[in-house]
């Protein structure tokens, strides 16, 4: 099916969004793990899995349009120190992850591709649901302190 | 926070160098290897460059001069 090259576009660059959150999201979690808090390596790599379907999902849809997905890009990964600083840095990518991801909502709708649109709105889904797991993360740390917090972590 | 991940060198570490005297992207790449492999850090780096820059009472930063745009005598004379 030849697809709109403007619907393409705005799909790449959702595309690029996740192969960089992928690759983020992977190595905080291999930090924890090496760390020793194992709920954050559990949460923190599933995130990670979710990512790599989003970007399949994004790349088979591209190839339905006839585009070519762009596996050769890749953002400026945030990568933490600490494990306050690294939710932070996570929570930052998700929420300009969110917003580009409603940038290629309203494309979609413009240019009257609604399967795209249908796409894309099942991915934010997921996206705001981690983000609330994240501001949550960010709130405990902040009414229990970040010791009390990392001590159920392990 | 990884500044440049290609070669391991964090915000803290670019701070630490301004205070050791680096001021420019040059000296960085020069003292941490900033930027030299991907490339993908050298607005970041530059970023955290400045912050520190301008923390410093001691520097004054001196914008760059588009070279696109004739240089006015009267900025230059007066
Ligand atoms: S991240 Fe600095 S050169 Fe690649």
């Amino acid at each position: 099916m030849r697809g709109n090259t403007v619907v393409i576009a705005a799909l790449n660059k959702v595309l690029t969004r996740k192969l960089t959150a992928i690759n983020q999201y992977f190595l905080h979690a291999r930090m924890f793990k090496n760390w020793g808090f194992a709920t954050l390596n559990s949460k923190i790599y599933k995130a990670s899995i979710e990512e790599m379907k989003h970007a399949d999902d994004v790349i088979e849809r591209i190839l339905l349009l006839d585009g070519l997905p762009n596996l050769q890009e890749l953002g400026k990964l945030y990568i933490g120190e600490e494990p306050a600083e690294m939710l932070k840095l996570d929570d930052k990518l998700q929420t300009e992850d969110i917003r580009h991801i409603r940038d290629a909502i309203s494309v979609c709708e413009t240019e009257h591709d609604f399967v795209s649109r249908q796409m894309l709105a099942k991915i934010l889904e997921q996206q705001e649901e981690h983000q609330d797991w994240l501001d949550t993360q960010r709130s405990l740390i902040e009414t229990i302190g970040v010791e009390n917090y990392l001590q159920q972590q392990l | 926070m990884y500044v440049c991940l290609c070669e391991g060198v964090t915000d803290k570490e670019i701070e630490k160098a301004v205070d050791q005297g680096a001021r420019t992207m040059r000296d960085l790449r020069r003292n941490l290897c900033v930027g030299s492999q991907c490339g993908k850090c050298t607005c970041h780096a530059r970023d955290v460059l400045h912050e520190a820059l301008q923390a410093r009472p001691d520097v004054i930063e001196v914008p760059i001069r588009d070279a696109s745009i004739p240089m006015d005598a009267e900025v230059i004379y007066s």
